[in-house]
């Protein structure tokens, strides 16, 4: 049974940070910068949402390790896939 | 060890992965759910590497305002379904069906405002299909070059469409635990059925996130 | 709470469910046991279609141009006057292989003997989801008779191959196939779920429900080949079912992710598929290495030579299963640097097999072995599994592949390690589980007769097949004759193709003594082979609910010929050696006598 006691306000306070990383996110897909700086950034910030998510909502923060590492698993695979396919083009 | 002892030993199984069976599975089936969005959203990445000019630049094709605001409503269900988890922790009986009526209308929402975006987008010739692709872009005149290639109508159907998909599944399955709420079924002692649901739409909310960036501001 | 439950006493659960009517016990059944025969007998069906459908291939390819015998009752889209038409036999190569994958091997091994091995070896009482079990069950028959249905669309069945590479496979004007294909990938994203679903059981029993003491390198190495099987089946069937659902897009709605004419990209679907293509190979033939070293072991009265390095070794085989599908592109025109990063890989992965394959021949030695028909399909799994995989290194290395793909030197490994390698494992599997399944013991005589008969016609057919290849060959080709530089084959196709005949004769004393022993096999008692593993420790057939209480498991599953114990093994549920007695334990807690062998 995991410790839930501070975790309301958690909620609603990962809420306001997944907020704010969207607009965020908004705000700087259209400034005027280089596509890859462009991507790169976004790609990091919907990463660190993402994240939130898991780790709070999913309460993954708050399961065994060993949890941590069956939920990455399938991580590699998919970025072999792609990056490997990549270099086709 | 005498056999005295073997046979007063607890029978009970080993711990394996310290979670029980129902979050377990769950969380086994979405990494499955992972991989599958891998194959939809990684052709999209190799198809856009290959193909470039088929894309435009944020927002001239795709609706963003009304995407983020789609985003917020979704990131809101969240919320109102780890809500709805809280509560049912407590034993809170109201409480879990508010916040569980709450996530169903929130996602009902999010289904029919893209159901409306789709509406629109195609209405403007910005459809999946390879012969009859034509977009002209947010708010201009039907006539004018086509914007963009096929293939970014056919991924972005392909990927927001599964995604929707999902969701509507989502809110279905909902709409079976808020009954099974409402017959009195979760207990402070017994909410797996919660927790398990609360898993799915979270990690609906979380591929959103990724479909979001990847689709609407790249 | 919401913790993993202790088990209620499974006796009173067994008692509850003693008035379930036909429907729930036979048709609608969530007992792994009962599912585990229904995929048994589902799949044995499936096997004979692809079979057949390869019977029908191999009549073209022995008799060219001549009528097929029976072949008149097919219509003329197919087969005027039973002479094969070369569209149809385009489709007989694809759907061959479609339904010897997809609708046996799978099922034969993943559902099968998942099914039935995992929750008797690891001593729970049923899976961990025993409903989405039943469903991961029907789904396979529905998918089916889709599949079975795409023979009698206009156009016919599907005629782009088991790889069904676009773009052939997204337009019908090329193979003249449009609802068949169509029907192909909605079958195959059906039966997709089967296997989610059920490897998603798989792993949460595993993990989940182990009874105490079986730690994770107690577990017998058929349920750990199943679990890392599961594993691969989760990951990679979405990878297909993505894929699919795009070149289904493709096909109805006028998309065009791998249509040219639209700036798709064939590759792209070669590579989709292939990265879902390698660990499925890995999937047909993981389960059947687990059942060999089951039955090699139990048979040589000797423990596995290697326990810890075979898991590994079988785990190694699971992640680098990841990353070496562009070996089956090297003729593509992918990257070549792409190209030799997987052929790197590729030589690698031949590495673990090997080990498995010495470990086996390491337990065989100077064992106390006992040639029953089980581990002589055991032994020539290792046999034929070594020719396959020496052919295979072949393959691996481009430059030497630029030759041979899509040959019939491929044809040959191919065939090498999913007939002599999967599908005698399944034989060792099926002759060895039996007596658990249906409580008797299926004849030794005919078993043995089946067996050398089998070999001999297997080796007759598919060795030749290794000198097509290198002669020049192709694969899937209707008339080879029409190159005169392979007309000089036509006696070596000939001769196949009456070998394979010989071959599926000879399934008859199989599937005879499969039938026959259900109702006049002796009677198998609880342990005919003196195993060691919790499943023997059961009744043949188990109750529902397995145990009476949950086992206590006190050593490994290959404690054959311990000097300590009383008899050549030492079952993993008996209790241990109690010192200060010259160590001889006391007789395994379940009373019921073994039956003299």
């Amino acid at each position: 049974m995991e410790e839930q006691e501070h975790a309301h306000p958690r909620y609603i306070l990962i809420w306001v940070i997944l907020l704010v990383l969207t607009l965020a996110e908004v705000g700087y897909a259209f400034l005027d910068l280089p596509k890859i700086v462009l991507a790169s950034g976004l790609i990091f910030m919907a990463l660190w949402k993402a994240l939130l998510v898991a780790m709070y909502y999913m309460h993954l923060r708050y399961e065994p390790r060993r949890m941590w590492v069956l939920a990455a698993s399938p991580l590699p695979f998919a970025i072999i896939l792609v990056l490997a396919v990549i270099t086709e083009f | 060890m005498s056999n005295a002892a073997v046979a007063t030993m607890d029978r009970k199984p080993m711990p394996g992965m310290k979670v029980y069976n129902k979050k377990l599975g769950m969380w086994v089936f979405l990494l499955s759910e992972v991989m599958f969005f891998t194959s939809l959203i990684g052709s999209y990445i190799i198809l856009r590497f290959a193909h470039p000019d088929h894309w435009t630049d944020p927002g001239v094709v795709l609706n963003v305002p009304l995407t983020a605001l789609n985003t917020f409503f979704l990131i809101c269900s969240s919320v109102t379904m780890v809500k709805a988890f809280a509560a049912i922790q407590e034993g809170d009986q109201k409480g879990l069906k508010n916040w569980l009526l709450a996530t169903i209308l929130i996602g009902a929402t999010f289904v029919g405002i893209q159901g409306i975006e789709y509406a629109a987008l195609s209405a403007e010739g910005f459809v999946p299909a390879l012969d009859a692709y034509h977009a002209v872009g947010r708010g201009n005149p039907h006539e004018g070059p086509s914007l963009g290639g096929p293939l970014y109508g056919a991924t972005f159907y392909a990927m927001t469409g599964f995604h929707g998909a999902h969701v509507s599944i989502g809110v279905l399955c909902l709409i079976f635990v808020y009954i099974q709420a409402l017959r009195g079924v979760y207990t402070v002692a017994d909410f797996e059925g919660v927790e398990i649901i609360g898993l799915y739409w979270h990690f609906v909310d979380l591929v959103w996130i990724l479909l979001f960036t990847i689709v609407y501001l790249i | 709470m919401s913790t993993t439950t202790a088990p209620e006493t499974h006796a009173g659960h067994a008692e509850a469910h003693h008035e379930l009517g036909f429907i729930r016990t036979y048709i609608f059944s969530t007992d792994h046991k009962m599912i585990a025969r229904q995929f048994l007998f589902t799949s044995l069906l499936f096997l004979l279609v692809g079979g057949t459908l390869a019977s029908m291939v191999r009549w073209q390819l022995g008799f060219p141009g001549q009528p097929m015998p029976l072949g008149g009752g097919l219509p003329d889209t197919m087969a005027p006057g039973g002479i094969i038409l070369p569209e149809f036999y385009n489709s007989l190569v694809t759907m061959h292989a479609t339904f010897m994958v997809f609708f046996a091997l799978m099922p034969l091994q993943a559902g099968v003997f998942g099914n039935l091995l995992i929750p008797l070896q690891i001593g729970a009482e049923d899976m961990a989801f025993p409903r989405i079990n039943m469903v991961s069950f029907w789904i396979l028959p529905v998918a089916g008779i889709i599949m079975l249905a795409s023979f009698f669309v206009e156009g016919g069945a599907a005629g782009a191959g088991w790889t069904s590479y676009a773009p052939l496979s997204a337009s019908g004007e090329w193979t003249g196939v449009y609802m068949g294909q169509i029907l192909w990938l909605t079958s195959l994203a059906v039966l997709g779920f089967s296997s989610i679903l059920g490897a998603l059981n798989y792993v949460t029993t595993v993990i989940n429900m182990r009874a105490p003491g079986m730690t994770w390198f107690r577990i017998p190495l058929a349920t750990w080949s199943l679990f890392v099987t599961a594993w691969l089946l989760l990951l990679a069937i979405p990878i297909l079912t993505g894929g699919a659902i795009l070149l289904l897009f493709d096909q109805t709605i006028g998309t065009a992710f791998f249509r040219p004419e639209g700036s798709g990209e064939p590759l792209l679907w070669q590579h989709i598929f292939w990265f879902f293509g390698h660990p499925e190979v890995y999937i047909l033939i993981l389960p059947a290495m687990g059942f060999t070293s089951e039955v090699i072991a139990c048979r040589s009265r000797k423990p596995i030579f290697g326990y810890h390095s075979m898991v590994i070794a079988m785990v190694a085989i699971g992640f680098l299963g990841w990353i070496v599908w562009g070996h089956h592109m090297f003729q593509s025109g992918m990257n070549p640097l792409l190209g030799m990063t997987f052929m790197a890989t590729t030589v690698v992965i031949a590495v673990p097999s090997a080990i498995k394959t010495f470990n086996w021949m390491g337990t065989l030695w100077r064992g106390n072995i006992h040639f029953d028909t089980p581990l002589l399909h055991a032994i020539a799994f290792v046999s034929l599994f070594i020719i396959g995989g020496l052919s295979g290194i072949f393959m691996a290395v481009a430059p030497v592949d630029i030759y041979i793909h899509d040959t019939y030197f491929i044809v040959a490994h191919l065939h090498y390690v999913l007939v002599g390698g999967s599908l005698f494992g399944i034989f060792a599997g099926i002759t060895f589980w039996y007596p658990k399944m249906f409580g008797r013991m299926m004849n030794e005589g005919l078993g043995k007769v089946h067996f050398v008969l089998s070999f001999i016609f297997y080796n007759m057919a598919f060795f030749p097949m290794h000198n097509l290849g290198v002669q020049g060959m192709m694969r899937r080709i209707y008339d080879p004759n029409q190159y005169e530089y392979l007309q000089g084959l036509q006696p070596t196709n000939t001769f196949i193709s009456i070998s394979v005949f010989l071959f599926a004769a000879t399934q008859v004393i199989f599937a005879f003594n499969f039938l026959w022993s259900l109702r006049a096999g002796k009677e198998a008692g609880r342990n005919p082979w003196k195993s060691n593993t919790l499943l023997w420790a059961t009744p043949s057939p188990p109750p529902h609910g397995n145990f009476p209480e949950m086992p206590i498991v006190n050593r490994g599953p290959y404690e054959y010929s311990h000097p300590d114990a009383e008899e050549d093994f030492w079952p993993q549920d008996a209790p241990p050696a109690t010192s200060g007695s010259g160590g001889q334990p006391a007789a395994s807690p379940t009373p019921e006598p073994v039956p003299g062998d």
